[in-house]
């Protein structure tokens, strides 16, 4: 106990805020990866589909600017004032949500941005719809963000 | 604002009429062609379906098409996004004029894109010849030599690494009557002639088989290498001037390019003809069709068909025909808007209700909330009229620039009660300079006021569910179903109330809240009304089970409202800071400046596009989902009358 003490509040709420960036980004960092991959392969056969290939490689990318978000709102919060030790785990709570939850959706988000990529390969006319279930996975990383930000809001240092 | 009212229509015209009628319908462009039912007995004997020329005016389309295709890939056209497609009057597609001369002009096109494409493969086995031939260039021989009257010759090459001891070696070993050269080499090969005397020469191929030798293509050529590489250059050079000189011909005629495109407008109303020939029958002087047509169409064709000598009737179709009338709404300008998205889902069945004009104040007012952003409902707002006014879209993409226009508005006011433009950026900037904390007025906001947010979002949700089974109680009881309706909506009602008077704490007798139970009652009676014995019980069961779980999931479902209005702002805010900061702890200089408007437009540019998506598919599901569930029914096939539709070019009204 002594020893958790020891880190101090502030310690505590850093790494949930490490973690909030951290695994998120990676998650999205692996979905665009996926969604890249895919999409080199068409660019290869036909470079003129680029643009749409990009908009449904960066999709997969937002979860990693909701960890950004809860991040730097964790990191204004604790910057410059003193965090006890209890509020230092709230914190770390707050933070869980968009890391873990961030990390999984960008994941199967990019699996299913490169499967619209072969949808924009196979029958161009459709792409919108892939693009349409890529944006039904981004809507539990929205939810991870918020419950990240209401529990983050409602602590008071 | 309803589904339109469609006739049934039966014609019988005389043979020699054909071409005329089918071209006056085509211009009226109010009549659907409907596959004829088969015939029974006699007319069997009589009648013959009627055979066209669709297929090969499909294969002319397909021709000019591709003309086109090489034209805009050869000269890319330069014209805005805006720009419209151009209008001409309807005559001007029914014209047959322009079209040889505009298949000769494709044909000509195509035929010299061929022949460019015969020139590259060309040139590229030219090139490959040229490089294979370079390292040869100090053999002298003729290369067509492969034997003389008592020797072989071979030119060939071994990688790079090997050692020609060994190779002389290995030649040794066979017979001293063969030799091996070498003539060049490079970083991956050596490039050798050998020369040996006839009886020796197979042993001499197999002992140079482990030094990996293989035949050179250049083997067989005519002339000394030297000769060869200028015969190829030659012909580089005549491929490269004839392909200049097709490509230059190619770019004159794309000033020809509208004349293809018109042609093509001209062939699919041709099309469009051919194929409402082919779903007519005919007997040896007469044709007969049957089709659809809006009842408000009749009296027009009544006059057209007057000039006829013809025989028609129309109908109305009975109920057995619902599922086989084609659908068509008729909306005004801001029912219009939602046709975007019953075109997506699917068309209400004949005879059913339009949904468009119920669905249109939820739609827009749920998007206004989600988004809820004055700036954002500005861009939306300017984007919808520029494109309104320089597009002058039709269809679809009119219905989607409405939509645009009227969620833009909402959007707006949404920002106005939430007080946000551009989530915080004025509160921001004002505290910055006042070094007080300021926020603009609001009348609720998402982030102080969540619960009451959530709450308010979750009610919506209930008027909106409420909205759809009213709708759906009123058609019961259209269709004398009303038993259905008291004992499924009715007693739904009633658990409503009942559950508001509890929550009140009004009529509830000693405690126990006496509407709510009549309602539930009730709901149990009706779902057991038509089953016997044991299985009242069940259905009960699974009646409350569906009801309790559905109706929880489907109110749930409208918390997205909050969730969205949430995080478009909390995003927008934390962009918001991020540029700010340089200028706060740097002071205002040109340089903060610069950094404060790129990161504002890149952060705000992708929040907004992320949302803009975002809210409308999830506005979607809200309507698509749990209010269609609740009333709607689909499957109706589009109408599609005989009209003239350009791909290229528009009709002009």
């Amino acid at each position: 106990m002594d020893f958790i003490t020891s880190l101090g509040g502030k310690g505590i709420a850093l790494v949930g805020a490490a973690i909030a960036a951290a695994l998120a980004c990676a998650g999205s960092g692996k979905g665009t990866g996926l969604a890249g991959e895919a999409g080199a392969g068409l660019v290869t056969e036909d470079p003129g589909k680029f643009g749409k290939i990009m908009i449904l490689q960066v999709i997969p990318g937002t979860q990693g600017l909701y960890g950004f978000v809860i991040f730097f709102l964790t990191y204004l919060k604790v910057a410059g004032a003193e965090v006890s030790t209890e509020a230092g785990f709230q914190i770390f709570a707050a933070c869980l949500p968009i890391g873990i939850g961030g990390l999984i959706s960008a994941i199967a988000q990019g699996k299913v941005a490169a499967s619209s990529i072969n949808i924009l390969a196979k029958k161009p006319d459709h792409w919108s719809k892939g693009m349409i279930m890529c944006i039904v996975v981004e809507f539990y990383a929205i939810l991870c963000l918020l419950a990240s930000f209401l529990m983050l809001n409602s602590i008071s240092l | 604002m309803a589904i339109v009212e469609m006739k049934k229509i039966r014609l019988a015209a005389m043979k020699t009429d054909k071409r005329r009628l089918l071209r006056d319908l085509i211009r009226l462009g109010c009549v659907q062609l409907a596959e004829l039912p088969p015939e029974e007995g006699d007319m069997q004997a009589l009648t013959r379906r009627m055979s066209s020329d669709a297929q090969d005016r499909r294969g002319e389309l397909s021709r000019l098409l591709s003309a086109v295709e090489i034209l805009d890939r050869a000269v890319p056209e330069k014209k805005g996004l805006l720009t419209p497609k151009p209008e001409k009057d309807s005559e001007v597609f029914l014209q047959d004029s322009g079209v040889k001369e505009a298949l000769e002009l494709a044909d000509s096109i195509i035929g010299r894109d061929e022949r460019l494409r015969k020139l590259s493969a060309d040139e590229s086995k030219e090139r490959s010849a040229q490089l294979s031939l370079q390292p040869w260039q100090s053999l002298g021989m003729d290369l067509s030599i492969d034997h003389t009257e008592t020797t072989r010759v071979l030119l060939g090459t071994v990688p790079a690494k090997t050692s020609m001891l060994d190779l002389n070696a290995a030649l040794a070993v066979v017979s001293d009557e063969a030799e091996i050269c070498i003539v060049s080499e490079d970083r991956e090969f050596k490039y050798l002639i050998m020369i040996c005397v006839n009886e020796v020469f197979a042993e001499v191929q197999s002992a140079l088989k482990p030094f990996s030798f293989a035949l050179a293509p250049v083997m067989g050529m005519e002339g000394t290498p030297t000769e060869a590489l200028g015969r190829t250059r030659l012909s580089l050079e005549a491929i490269a001037e004839e392909k200049t000189a097709l490509q230059s011909e190619i770019e004159s005629l794309s000033s020809r390019r509208d004349e293809l495109r018109l042609a093509a407008d001209r062939l699919c109303a041709r099309i469009a003809m051919a194929e409402a020939e082919e779903r007519m029958a005919a007997t040896e002087s007469c044709i007969i069709m049957q089709g659809w047509l809006p009842a408000a169409d009749e009296e027009k064709l009544a006059s057209v068909l007057a000039s006829y000598d013809c025989a028609w009737e129309t109908e109305a179709p009975s109920e057995e025909e619902y599922p086989e009338v084609p659908v068509s709404l008729r909306n005004n300008k801001f029912t219009n808007a939602l046709n975007m998205v019953t075109n997506m889902y699917s068309l209400p069945l004949y005879g059913t209700v339009d949904p468009n004009p119920l669905m249109a104040p939820f739609f827009i007012v749920f998007y206004g909330l989600m988004m809820a952003d004055m700036g954002y409902g500005l861009i939306m707002i300017a984007a919808a009229i520029v494109a309104l006014k320089k597009l002058r879209p039709r269809n679809n993409s009119l219905s989607f620039c409405q939509l645009l226009l009227y969620c833009g508005v909402a959007t707006f006011v949404g920002g106005a009660l939430t007080g946000s433009f551009f989530s915080d950026v004025v509160a921001q900037f004002v505290t910055m300079i006042t070094g007080t904390q300021w926020s603009m007025p609001y009348l609720f906001s998402p982030v102080r006021d969540s619960e009451m947010v959530l709450y308010g979002s979750l009610i919506l949700g209930v008027i909106h569910l409420n909205t759809g089974m009213a709708v759906n109680f009123v058609q019961k009881v259209k269709r004398g179903e009303t038993a259905s309706a008291i004992w499924e909506e009715g007693s739904l009602w009633v658990i409503l109330i009942g559950g508001i008077l509890w929550f009140l704490d009004i009529g509830n007798i000693s405690g126990i809240p006496i509407v709510l139970i009549i309602g539930v009652v009730m709901l149990l009676l009706g779902a057991g009304r038509e089953k016997k014995g044991f299985g009242k019980v069940t259905a009960a069961v699974a009646c409350i089970y569906n009801t309790a779980t559905g109706w929880l999931g489907d109110v749930l479902s409208y918390a997205r409202i909050m969730a969205l209005m949430l995080a478009g702002g909390v995003v927008g805010q934390v962009f918001n800071s991020v540029a700010i900061m340089p200028m706060q702890s740097g002071g205002v200089n040109p340089l903060t400046i610069l950094v404060f408007i790129v990161i504002f437009l890149l952060g705000h540019a992708m929040n907004f596009g992320l949302n803009i998506l975002g809210c409308y598919v999830h506005d979607l599901r809200l309507q698509c989902l749990e209010f269609f569930g609740k009333f709607y029914a689909d499957g109706g096939k589009p109408f599609t009358p005989l009209e003239i539709s350009g791909k290229y070019n528009n009709v002009r009204r």
